[in-house]
C-alpha cells in the first residue's frame, strides 16, 4: 500500500511550509538533518553529498550536466524538493543565471554529523535504577494495545468512558474528515474514515501526527518544536529508559499525549521516572523515506494486526 | 562495446563492500598519508550509512599476505547505545580491527621483498567479498543492492591474473559491479578490466587530497541512480593477460583451443586441461598457429 509514502510526503510538505526562520532553526538539530536527508528521493540525497563541502553556488546549468537524458525529470523533482525544504538556497546573479548552494546551517550540521556522529541530548539510564524494564516483545504488545485503544475511541460513537487522556476537543480534531459530525445525528464513518482504517499502522500514525501538529498552534505549542521533538524521538533506542527530567516542560506535556498513542511508555522508579520509546516512535523516521516497497515486509505484522483491528472496529461500528 | 546488462533496482538501498589496500610498502611511499586517507574513507563510509537507514557497509582489508573482514555495519553492536554515537563507534571498531590485521599480516611475511613495492592480495579480498555477497543473495528477494569498491594503490601482481579474472567473471555472472578507485601512481589493468566487464566505474583521482569529493560524487552513487547520472567512462582498457606458465604479462602468445589457457611459449600439452597440442610451427611461419589475444570490440 502506498499510503505511507503519500502521508509521509504530506508530513514533509508540512515541514516545508514552516516559515523560513523556523525551518532554519530545525536544521540546527543534526538528527533533523539526518531525518530530512533520508526522506528525500535518491538523486536529491546524492546531490547533498556532492555539495556538502562546496561553499560556492553551483549553476543550475552545471548541475544539469550531471544528469543523463533519462534522468531529467527525476533531476527536476529532486531539485524542487530540495528547494521546497530550504535545503538548497537559490540565487540569481546579474546574468539572471540560477545557482544553488546548500543551506549553510544544514551544511555545517551535516558536516559535523558526518565527521563526529550525532549524539542524543540524553543517555539511557543505568540498568540498576531501571528495574522492571519491559522486554521488547512486551513493549511492542503495549504499544499496539495503546494504539488500538486510541483507534477505538477515535471511531466510537457511543463510547461513554474515556479510553485515552485526550480532551474531547482534541479527539474532534482527529475525527475531522473521518467521521461525519452533524448535529442531531450519530457520527458515521466517512469514505476517508474507511480508508483510514485500512491503512497500515505507520500510515495511520502519520495521519494522526499531522493533525496533532497542525493543531498545535491553537493549543499554544510551536509546531517546529513539536516536529523537532518527534523526529529526535525517532532516533532514540527502542526499549531503553530515558530520564524524564532531561525533558523540557513542553516535551513532558507532549510525552503524556504520546503515551496515549503508544509511542512511549512511562515508568516510575523509587526516585526517578523515565520514558521508554516503543517501535512506533522509532519507526517514524524510517517511514519518512520515499522507498515504500521494502516496508511491505516490515509491516507484515502490522497488516495482520490492523486487519483484525479493522474487523473488530468496524464490527463495533456497524453494530 | 555492448552495454553491460544490469539488474533494475527500484530503490537505493545498498550493500557496499570496500576493499582497502593496506600494503605497508605502498603506503610508506604514497603521496597521501595513510591516516589522511583513512579520514576521507571513514567520512565516506559514514555518509553511505547516513543516507539510508537500511544501507550496509562491509570493509575487507587487502594485505600483502592475507585478507580479512575488518568492519560490518550490520553486526550487532556490543553496546546498543553506541548506535547513536555511530561515528565514534564506527571509527574505533574499524581502526582497532585494522591495526590487528596489519600487525598480523606483517608477521606472515616470510622474506623481505628485494625491490619494489610488491602487490597486495586483490584476488583474495575480491573472492571474500563475492562470497559474502552470495550469502546476502540467499537471504531472499529483499536484499540490498550489492556492489564492490576497490581502493587500490599497490601495483597489479601478474601472478594473481587467473584468480582475479575468475573473480571478475564471477562478479559479472552475479551482476555485482566492481568500482575501482586507484590511488597508486600507476593505472591498474586488473581493475580497468574488472570495472569494464562488470559495469562498474574506474577512476584514478587526480588530486588525492580531495579524495572525499571523488568518493561522494562518483562512488556514493547507488545502482538505481546510475541509470540517471553521468559517471566517468573508461578512456581505454588495458586488456593484457599474464601467461599461465610464468605469470608474465604478455600481449602475444599461445592459447589452448579447448580451455583457453594462455602460454607465452609452445608446450607439448596444456597444463590446465591436459589437451595435447599439435606439432610446433617454427617461428616466422604463417600466423595461423599463433593466436594473438586481442580485445573484443
Amino acid at each position: 500500500m502506498p499510503q505511507v509514502k503519500i502521508i509521509a510526503k504530506n508530513f514533509m510538505d508540512m515541514v516545508a511550509s514552516l516559515p523560513a526562520m523556523k525551518l532554519d532553526a530545525l536544521y540546527h538539530n543534526t538528527f533533523i538533518c539526518e531525518a530530512i536527508l533520508r526522506s528525500l528521493p535518491p538523486l536529491a540525497k546524492k546531490y547533498i553529498l556532492q555539495m556538502l563541502y562546496i561553499d560556492v553556488p553551483v549553476t543550475a546549468k552545471a548541475m544539469e550536466e550531471w544528469v543523463l537524458a533519462d534522468g531529467f525529470s527525476k533531476h527536476r523533482v529532486a531539485i524542487d524538493r530540495l528547494i521546497q525544504l530550504r535545503v538548497f538556497t537559490e540565487t540569481s546573479d546579474r546574468k539572471k543565471e540560477t545557482s544553488y548552494r546548500l543551506n549553510p546551517t544544514f551544511q555545517t550540521n551535516l558536516q559535523k554529523h558526518l565527521i563526529y556522529g550525532g549524539v542524543l541530548p540524553r543517555e539511557p539510564m543505568p540498568s540498576n535504577i531501571t528495574v522492571r524494564l519491559p522486554s521488547l516483545d512486551d513493549l511492542e504488545a503495549y504499544a499496539l494495545g495503546q494504539w488500538e485503544c486510541f483507534l477505538l475511541q477515535l471511531i466510537s460513537s457511543t463510547q461513554t468512558e474515556k479510553l485515552t487522556n485526550f480532551s474531547s476537543s482534541m479527539m474532534k480534531v482527529f475525527q475531522r474528515g473521518l467521521l461525519t459530525q452533524r448535529e442531531k445525528e450519530a457520527p458515521r464513518l466517512t469514505e476517508s474514515g474507511f480508508q483510514f482504517l485500512l491503512m497500515d499502522t505507520n500510515a495511520q500514525l502519520w495521519y494522526i501526527m499531522r493533525e496533532y501538529i497542525s493543531n498545535s498552534e491553537e493549543r499554544g505549542v510551536d509546531p517546529a518544536d513539536l516536529i523537532s521533538f518527534l523526529l529526535e524521538l525517532s532516533f532514540h533506542v527502542t526499549g531503553e529508559a530515558y530520564n524524564i527530567n532531561t525533558l523540557t516542560e513542553f516535551q513532558r506535556n507532549t510525552i503524556k499525549d504520546l503515551v496515549d498513542l503508544g509511542l512511549v511508555k512511562l515508568q516510575q522508579g523509587r526516585k526517578e521516572s523515565w520514558f521508554i520509546p516503543t517501535k512506533l516512535a522509532t519507526n517514524l523516521s524510517m517511514s519518512l523515506s520515499d522507498t515504500s516497497s521494502r516496508k511491505q515486509v516490515v509491516h507484515k505484522t502490522n497488516y495482520l494486526m490492523h486487519s483484525s483491528t479493522a474487523h473488530v472496529l468496524s464490527n463495533h461500528y456497524i453494530a | 562495446m555492448a552495454p553491460v546488462p544490469s539488474k533494475l533496482y527500484s530503490d537505493d538501498v545498498s550493500l557496499l563492500v570496500v576493499l582497502l589496500d593496506t600494503n605497508p610498502f605502498f603506503w610508506s611511499t604514497a603521496s597521501l598519508p595513510f591516516s589522511k586517507f583513512l579520514s576521507h574513507v571513514l567520512a565516506f563510509l559514514n555518509s553511505i550509512l547516513l543516507i539510508n537507514q537500511l544501507n550496509q557497509v562491509v570493509v575487507i582489508a587487502t594485505g600483502c599476505n592475507s585478507c580479512n573482514f575488518i568492519f560490518d555495519s550490520s553486526s550487532v553492536p556490543a553496546n546498543p547505545n553506541l548506535e547513536n554515537g555511530r561515528m565514534p563507534a564506527l571509527c574505533s571498531n574499524l581502526l582497532q580491527k585494522l591495526e590487528e590485521f596489519v600487525t598480523g599480516d606483517e608477521k606472515l611475511s616470510k622474506e623481505v621483498l628485494a625491490a619494489g613495492i610488491g602487490s597486495s592480495l586483490l584476488s583474495g579480498s575480491l573472492s571474500m567479498a563475492l562470497c559474502y555477497i552470495q550469502r546476502v543473495f540467499r537471504t531472499g528477494p529483499l536484499h540490498p543492492q550489492p556492489r564492490i569498491l576497490c581502493l587500490q594503490g599497490s601495483p597489479d601482481g601478474p601472478e594473481q591474473y587467473v584468480a582475479v579474472m575468475n573473480a571478475i567473471f564471477s562478479a559479472q555472472r552475479s551482476m555485482v559491479p566492481i568500482d575501482s578507485c586507484v590511488i597508486g601512481a600507476q593505472h591498474s589493468a586488473f581493475l580497468q578490466q574488472a570495472s569494464y566487464i562488470t559495469g562498474g566505474v574506474y577512476l584514478k583521482p587526480q588530486q588525492l587530497d580531495g579524495l572525499f569529493q571523488y568518493l561522494s560524487t562518483v562512488f556514493a552513487t547507488d545502482l538505481h541512480s546510475r541509470r540517471f547520472l553521468q559517471l566517468p567512462k573508461p578512456a581505454g582498457v588495458d586488456f593484457r593477460a599474464s601467461c599461465f606458465c610464468h605469470k608474465n604479462t604478455i600481449d602475444m602468445g599461445y592459447i589452448c583451443s579447448v580451455c583457453l589457457s594462455i602460454f607465452c611459449k609452445h608446450h607439448k600439452k596444456c597444463s590446465t586441461c591436459g589437451s595435447v597440442f599439435g606439432q610446433a610451427q617454427s617461428d616466422g611461419n604463417s600466423a595461423t598457429d599463433r593466436k594473438r589475444k586481442t580485445p573484443e570490440t
